[in-house]
């Protein structure tokens, strides 16, 4: 009977070893509920305190190793094609063709959701209590205050941000957001979309170190039917959201107006 | 489902997606107003250091063929960015330094260019800039080309 305690053994020693490699639970509220609370990376996969996360590449190319190519380490993005109608697609491959010079974010205006949470060189802190959670974001110094289990105000007027809500599904935060106008991207570049955009955000806390997120975006204007994207985010202990006031110094309108008047060639071949 | 089944699902599932890279940019346009096949390395003296949103600047009196001092303008990260990449103002780099950079010359021409490696006389390096192509929109649209 040496075969059985062999297995037995197998089966023993590799559940401990899931037992060893099990990552910390997700810290729960006094509600009961995952508590978000914390400050974050989007688009990371990379356990750990930022500088240990990001050495190496680093997330933009911000890691100490001179000798790693220059390639976006840490960010991951899943999505299918974005799914636009072609009279869309065709004005998104133009923003990619132009180099992305008509991004909002090149004036400093909000970039757009939920591309905020996918910007990973810029941490995003995130507040909860029962009754609210906040998400402050770095990347041009915008907020998002949104109640849990509320229902959108009847007097939304179109903003960059829209208008949010959330509640609580089993241990998934699910946030409904309307009310955009449509000055923002919805990711990479040229992705725009109507005044009609309706985004659900799902953040579920899936252990100490990390968000699953995943976002839904309708909008019957320029799609053909909804696009999901997932990423995750990455618990950055120890890193403090910082001032970003990108209106200082912006030089880059002025430099597109000159390439554009002088003529100089800058488009995509 | 068996771990067996449940593992070519997600195999499966995983094929019919796409890895998008590139949202992970700052700001502008690297590929707009910088050209990676144009990359520089120059050495001078720090003159000027910027230390501002969206984009830090630092000043480089830098001499050209015939031994004049010609003012490089190099192009980097913002502050918030600069020290999570291990910079300290005023500390890591000063005014009247010689240090050397690598960076990309701007498609407008002149003594411009975008920063991504400073090395400084002990021989310590840094990142001030991001790599080239950062902000142009990666390698692929977000949309299948027709």
């Amino acid at each position: 009977m040496r075969t059985p305690f062999f297995i037995a053994l197998a089966v023993t020693a590799s559940s401990i070893a899931i037992a060893a490699q099990a990552p910390a639970a997700a810290p729960r509220g006094a509600d009961g509920k995952p508590d978000l609370t914390g400050v974050w990376q989007g688009s990371s996969t990379r356990p750990g305190k930022w500088e240990d996360a990001n050495n190496g590449l680093g997330v933009g190319g911000t890691g100490k190793d001179p000798n790693a190519p220059p390639s976006l380490g840490s960010q991951q993005v899943i999505t299918e094609p974005a799914p636009y109608q072609p009279w869309a697609a065709a004005r998104v491959l133009e923003s990619f063709n132009k180099r992305g010079i008509d991004d909002p974010a090149a004036l400093c205006l909000p970039p757009g959701v939920p591309r905020l949470v996918l910007v990973s060189l810029f941490p995003i802190e995130i507040v909860q209590t029962p009754k609210r959670v906040v998400f402050m974001y770095e990347y041009m110094n915008v907020f998002r205050s949104i109640p849990i289990d509320a229902p959108h105000p009847p007097d939304i007027a179109p903003t960059y941000l829209g208008d949010s809500v959330a509640h609580w599904e089993g241990n998934t935060l699910v946030v409904d957001a309307v009310g955009f106008n449509d000055k923002t991207w919805l990711t990479g570049t040229g992705t725009f979309h109507s005044e009609d955009l309706h985004l659900v955000e799902r953040y579920t806390r899936v252990s100490k170190d990390r968000i699953d997120f995943e976002a839904t975006i309708d909008d019957p204007k320029v799609l053909t039917k909804p696009w999901t994207i997932r990423t995750t985010m990455m618990l950055r202990e120890g890193t403090r959201v910082q001032e970003y006031v990108c209106a200082e110094n912006n030089q880059d309108p002025a430099q597109y107006e000159r390439l554009l008047k002088e003529g100089v060639g800058f488009r995509r071949p | 489902m068996t771990m067996t089944r449940r593992v070519a699902h997600a195999v499966a599932a995983t094929a019919a997606l796409v890895m998008l890279g590139a949202p992970a940019r700052a700001h502008h346009s690297f590929g707009a107003e910088y050209d990676s096949n144009q990359p520089v390395t120059v050495t001078g003296v720090v003159t000027k250091i910027e230390w501002t949103n969206p984009h830090s600047f630092i000043y480089l009196d830098v001499a050209d063929a015939a031994g004049q001092k010609v003012n490089w303008k190099l192009e980097g990260y913002p502050p918030n960015v600069l020290y999570r990449t291990g910079w300290k103002r005023d500390v890591t780099m000063k005014v009247g330094d010689t240090v050397t950079v690598f960076a990309w010359r701007a498609r407008l021409g002149g003594p411009l260019a975008h920063s991504r490696e400073v090395t400084f006389a002990d021989g310590n390096k840094l990142f001030f800039g991001p790599p080239a192509g950062t902000g142009d929109g990666g390698a692929a649209p977000a949309v299948k080309v027709p």
